[in-house]
């Protein structure tokens, strides 16, 4: 495979053909963060997020779809770069309406880690929220849009890994949604033992039904206090 | 480049053109339509609707004998395409989106519709109006039987 020299914050470096200017960073120890890439998914370039700045180019560049190119010169931590990922997240978080605090997913919400690590802080901006009921009726899945950020992760992970293609845009600009035939609540049978799409929503749009506790599951009445029963250990 | 493209499915570049054909045939897209679409050119009803709502002059529910397009992008919105719009939800009664109860009219809020030089515009099935003052328009409205 032919080599291509790439210049990457300041350093020359060799990279391969066809690789990505993502791909190529990680190999050399550059951390580029990401929300709609996807190892596993081929990349679509729909959030932004990982933009760097290509000297020559016009506008920053998605790196997770860009290949490299033979003498590429690179910055993935400019101040420009920063300052814009940092505003991509915020518009993100302007639209999403959810409550962290209430969020189940809070602790491993990819949304909420990258706001946290770009540092984007408290809420400036007041935007329209694109708000959602909650979809419960699958016994399968839970699908709260309000929180969905429209990465496409789960559209592409049915489609290519779980091969049930049961997802899709619908609609345009403000209004695009992840749709599910004609706009109806997610309840299709093929959902069941799957988990793929849940697995890949970075926020709280999509997740696991939980068993509703189970008499066995609760275990023995705690009582505490004067009273209590002695505990056989 | 890791993965492809996504997924080319066989018979998706027929799938423009077959709603197109449908639109003009029923005026609207049924459901059952887009259902036995994708299944013919397997694909996902979802994909399908996707591409069914993303259009304007696609429609997914039956439509007023007259649609009215009104322009709600920017050289039309300087020139009072917004009081344009409210004086025709009075006059119709219905908001955008909807239909009147009677079947005429059918009032959408669209981008650009190449009338910036006599703005605000807006279409009327297939007829362009320009320069609208809300007189203009309740003589269009009118003549609309
Ligand atoms: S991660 Fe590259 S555009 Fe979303
Ligand atoms: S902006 Fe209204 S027709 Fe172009």
């Amino acid at each position: 495979m032919k080599e291509i020299n790439v210049t990457i914050n300041g350093k020359k470096v060799t990279g391969r053909e066809g690789q990505t200017i993502l791909e190529l960073a990680g190999e050399n120890g550059i951390d580029i963060p990401t929300l709609c890439y996807h190892p596993e998914l081929p990349p679509i370039g729909s959030c932004r997020v990982c933009v760097v700045e290509v000297e020559g180019s016009r506008t920053l560049v998605g790196s997770c779809h860009t290949p490299i190119t033979e003498g590429i010169v690179i910055q993935t931590h400019s101040p420009k770069v920063l300052e814009a990922r940092k505003m991509i997240v915020e518009l993100l978080l302007t639209s999403h309406c959810g409550n962290c605090f209430m969020c189940d997913k809070a602790n491993i919400c990819e949304l909420r880690g990258l706001a946290a690590e770009l540092e984007v802080g408290i809420p400036r901006l007041m935007g329209k929220k694109r708000f959602y009921p909650v979809e419960d009726v699958s016994p399968y899945i839970v699908r709260d849009l309000s929180k969905c950020i429209l990465c496409r992760r789960c559209v592409r992970a049915c489609r290519e890994i779980a091969k049930k293609n049961i997802f899709d845009v619908g609609y345009r600009g403000f209004d695009s949604k992840i749709v599910v035939d004609c706009d109806r609540a997610l309840d299709k049978e093929a959902c069941r033992d799957c988990e793929v799409c849940t697995s890949f929503c970075p926020t709280g749009a999509l997740s696991k039904k939980k068993e509703p506790f189970k008499e066995d599951k609760r275990g023995k009445p705690i009582v505490v206090g004067a009273g209590a029963p002695e505990q056989d250990t | 480049m890791s993965g492809d493209i996504l997924t080319m499915e066989k018979g998706r570049d027929e799938l423009l053109v077959a709603l197109q054909e449908a639109q003009r045939k029923y005026g609207y897209l049924p459901e059952d339509y887009m259902a036995q679409l994708a299944e013919s050119l397997d694909i996902s009803l979802s994909e399908v609707y996707g591409v069914a709502t993303f259009y304007s002059f696609l429609a997914t529910k039956p439509q007023g004998k007259y649609v009215i397009r009104v322009c709600k992008s920017v050289p039309c919105y300087l020139k009072e395409a917004e009081s344009m719009i409210e004086f025709m939800e009075r006059e119709l009664g219905i908001k955008p989106g909807e239909t009147t109860a009677d079947g005429r009219f059918t009032l959408q809020l669209v981008n650009c519709i190449g009338a910036c030089d006599k703005p605000p515009a807006m279409l009327v099935n297939d007829e362009l109006h320009g320069d609208l003052t809300p007189g203009k328009i309740k003589q269009i409205l009118s003549s609309c039987k």
